[in-house]
This record gives structure tokens, sequence and C-alpha cells, in this order.
């Protein structure tokens, strides 16, 4: 549930990221940043950090070929919905309400399979953007794996024990 | 088997549990975007959505407070174990520190001169014009009630662990919708 909850968060702010750092958006076009005094000092900010945040997402789009921002779009969603359906699974197992272990077993190989297609689309991309997603993917593809397997185990007793 | 919960105080939980994480996740990032300007519009999207996620939580807390007073005025006084009124002790802080960040933050906004349209359906009203030391101090505020709510809500899913593992009726009760 607590895995649930943490991977809705994480797949809902990164289609937000992605919506957000569109191709072709202002700074591509190589407009300097607005640092105004009084907005840095709200923020805390010194004037070159400010202007580094523009060039943070030239780095995004810098480093984003055309495939990548659709299909994480696509994974990202598809996340979503699949982090939301963990947390149901969850629930299920915890109210005893016949859990169908088939639907949870599906429902993590899916979030395997997301892992893994992040892995791979960012691992094709150039080393700013694996340096950003690499790390925290493969430790969401070993959470995934741990529990795909404990509902295997589950369900291998569960078939043991009717045999 | 203990007393199970009202199904809408369970539903409340997680959805506060999703939003709260869902916040920090976005604050992480959201502030790493470019400062706002005429151009530079990147923090206008992420910076509403927080805002709408923010009051939505908010609103859900205020109602599961109000469940709780009414349910502890219709319980009789029991005696409660150390880790009990401890317990206690920690929802009320992270009832408390959740709304606490939001109306800091809504009025940190307020004092910057954004405007907030609740899910871009209900326009909120300013409570003043524009003011930058009055932004910063409700800024301050939000940020640090913000950590200590972090560190709260470490401290209830370690307790809530140490139920799960020592398998008693506790940790059921919020997962029984």
């Amino acid at each position: 549930m607590l895995f649930g909850v943490l991977l809705l968060a994480s797949h809902s702010n990164e289609l937000l990221k992605q919506i957000v750092i569109a191709p072709g958006s202002i700074a591509e076009l190589g407009v300097p940043a607005d640092c105004r005094a009084d907005e840095l000092e709200e923020e805390g900010l010194s004037l070159l950090e400010c202007e580094l945040m523009v060039s943070n997402v030239q780095i995004i789009l810098a480093s984003s070929p055309e495939w990548f921002r659709p299909l994480m779009f696509l994974l990202s969603v598809s996340g979503i919905l699949f982090a939301a359906l963990s947390i149901s699974v969850g629930f299920s197992f915890v109210n005893n309400k016949s859990v169908n272990l088939n639907w949870a077993k599906s429902c993590f190989v899916a979030l395997i399979v997301i892992d893994l297609g992040i892995f791979i689309l960012a691992t094709n991309t150039g080393p700013l953007l694996r340096a950003q997603y690499l790390w925290s993917t493969l430790l969401w593809f070993f959470v995934h794996l741990f529990l795909l397997f404990a509902v295997v185990s589950i369900s291998s007793k569960d078939t043991e024990g009717g045999v | 088997m203990s007393e199970q919960l009202p199904k809408p105080k369970v539903a409340m939980h997680w959805l506060v549990a999703i939003g709260v994480i869902f916040l920090f996740v976005s604050s992480w990032w959201m502030l790493s975007l470019p400062l706002p300007s005429e151009d530079f519009t990147y923090r206008q999207l992420p910076f509403q959505m927080h805002k709408n996620v923010g009051i939505t939580i908010m609103v859900m807390v205020v109602a599961m407070v109000a469940l709780r007073i009414v349910k502890k005025r219709k319980q009789l006084q029991i005696k409660k174990s150390r880790l009990e009124r401890l317990a206690s002790l920690d929802h009320l802080l992270t009832y408390f520190l959740i709304i606490a960040c939001c109306i800091s933050g809504y009025l940190s906004s307020s004092f910057s001169g954004w405007e907030t349209t609740l899910w871009w359906l209900v326009d909120l009203p300013a409570w003043s014009e524009e003011n930058d030391d009055l932004n910063i101090f409700f800024s301050d505020i939000h940020l640090w009630t913000c950590w200590a709510l972090l560190a709260v809500v470490a401290v209830h899913i370690g307790a809530a662990l140490y139920h799960a593992f020592k398998n008693d009726d506790v940790i059921d009760k919020m997962f029984r919708l």
C-alpha cells in the first residue's frame, strides 16, 4: 500500500513534468532568465542559480529525443493506472475479499514492464537523462520484482494447500 | 477483531496520504523550474496543481478532524496506555501540520500576488495586495511546517509498520474498505 501511494505520486509528478517541459517552449528559444532581485530574495537563490534553472530545462529538452516525451507520457499514465490498481490489490489482500492472485500477478508484471520501459527509454538517451532516471527506476524495478515474487509464492502455497 | 472504522474515513486517510506524498514530490521538482515571468510560465501548471491538491487535502483533513471530535464526544473516557497516548499525539500533530502547511501555503501564494482558482473553477479570495514581507514570512512557515510534517509522517509510517509486523488488529482497521 505504501509503495503504491509513493509510486502513484511519483508517476503523476512525472506526467506533470512531461506536460510542462515541452519542446519548442521558451527555454529553447534562448530567452535569458528573468531573475529579479526581489524574486531571488524570496526564493533564497543566487543569480547564477536562477540562470541555471533555465539551463536545467534546456538540459532536459536537449537530451530528450523526439520519441522520448510521448513514450514517457504513455508510461507515466500507465504507471498511474497500475499504481492505483496495486493499491486496490493491497486493500483486497487485507480484506481477504477472495483475492484474485492472477489479477495481483498481472498488476505487478505490468509495473515491472513499465519500469523496464522507462529504463530502456532512459538508457537510449544521453548521460544527462540517464542520470535522472536510471537509479530510481532500478529501485522501483526491484520493489516490484519483490512484490511479484511474494504473490507468486503465496499463490504456489495456496495451490499446494488446495491439493 | 478490532472495531471497524467508517469506510469514508479509511478512504479519506488514503486519499490524503496520496495527496501529501504528491505534494512533497511536486514541491521538490517544481521549485527547480525557471522563476516565473511573462515569458517563463513553466511553474504555472505545477503550482496550480500543488494548490488544488493542497486545498482539497485541507478540506478533507478538516472533515476528518470533525468526525474525530464527534466520535470522541460519544465515547466514554477510556484510560489510554502510553503508546496509545503517543499515537493520539502523532495523529493530532499530523492533522495540525497538514492544516498549517495548507493555510501558510495559501497565504504565501495570496501575498505573492498570484491568484488561486481551485481546480480552475472557484476563484479564492486574495487577502491583500502583493506584500513581499508577508509572502516570505508565510513561505518560511510553509517550509518549516512541511519539514515537520514529513518527520511526523515518517513516525506515523514507522508506527504502522510496527503494528503490521506485530500482526495486531490496529493496522487492519486502516485497510478495511
